[in-house]
């Protein structure tokens, strides 16, 4: 039983863990493109 | 790949699909699939672990396609599914070698053994690491797309032998569905098609949602290249 829930926690953790991965990728990109934003308005 | 294109639209549809698909699929694991009699309770990894393995082994298949369609038509989008399909191939081959080895501690009594199964398993593994480790280090980035598609297509050798290693030589993992149709109870056979079905949908919600992704990340690179 004990191996079964470790196996469960692995799998939502790799699972989780990787979408925490592109969630932190895409705050990056929506970063640099409201960067991009504000240079091409001062522009 | 534009936020209009069909891929993009269906990407929430994939993950409420995906997501109701899983709640689903516990029921079928925890209440519907009966317990097994060796085993007992821990048989039930068996419904994480062969979607994991499964859809990992599919994912390197979208790698070898798509890096063969790249060298014919120097598509970006291609070397970007790839690049997309070999992440979460990476991520699902884990998770079918960290769950296989619970199994196997509780049903061989070892954490790990040189089975061919495990064996094949953990070179693919590590030929995709290496595959993405190689993209990170080149920066030329038609060069990068080339190599990488090159070694797309190399790094899919292994990938049939993996799937056939428990059947070609003398191998202790089971092979579920074996020639004479596995030993399966019906069941459990629904159990596990209902769990492919359920990571199936959500693979391709985060496959969609990581090519979107990577598209704007291009996007962004090329107006500081020109």
């Amino acid at each position: 039983m004990t191996y079964l829930i470790f196996g469960n926690i692995a799998v939502w953790l790799g699972i989780g863990g990787y979408l925490f991965y592109l969630s932190t990728i895409q705050k990056r990109l929506s970063l640099k493109i409201r960067q991009l934003e504000v240079s091409a308005d001062e522009q | 790949m534009s936020d209009n294109s069909i891929m993009v639209r269906s990407i929430p549809a994939l993950a409420v699909m995906g997501a109701a698909g899983l709640i689903i699929a516990q029921y079928f694991i925890w209440i519907y699939a009966p317990v097994e009699a060796t085993m007992g309770i821990m048989q039930k990894i068996f419904y994480f672990h062969l979607p994991m393995a499964w859809w990992g082994l599919i994912c390197f298949f979208v790698v070898f396609c798509a890096s063969l369609v790249f060298l014919i038509s120097k598509n970006p989008f291609m070397d970007r599914l790839s690049q997309a399909a070999a992440e979460m191939g990476l991520l699902y081959s884990a998770l079918a070698l960290a769950t296989g080895s619970l199994w196997a501690r509780a049903a061989w009594n070892t954490w790990w053994t040189w089975d061919p199964r495990l064996s094949t398993t953990l070179v693919m593994w590590f030929i995709y690491a290496g595959y993405l480790a190689l993209r990170q280090s080149i920066d030329n980035p038609q060069k990068m797309r080339a190599v990488s598609a090159v070694l797309g297509v190399v790094a899919f050798l292994n990938v049939p032998l993996v799937f056939l290693s428990a059947r070609m030589w003398r191998s202790i993992h089971p092979a579920v569905f074996g020639s004479k149709g596995g030993g399966l109870e019906p069941e459990m056979m629904t159990t596990v098609l209902v769990c492919i079905v359920a990571w199936g949908i959500l693979t391709s919600g985060i496959l969609f949602y990581r090519l979107r992704q990577l598209d704007i990340k291009d996007r962004v690179k090329n107006l500081f290249i020109f």
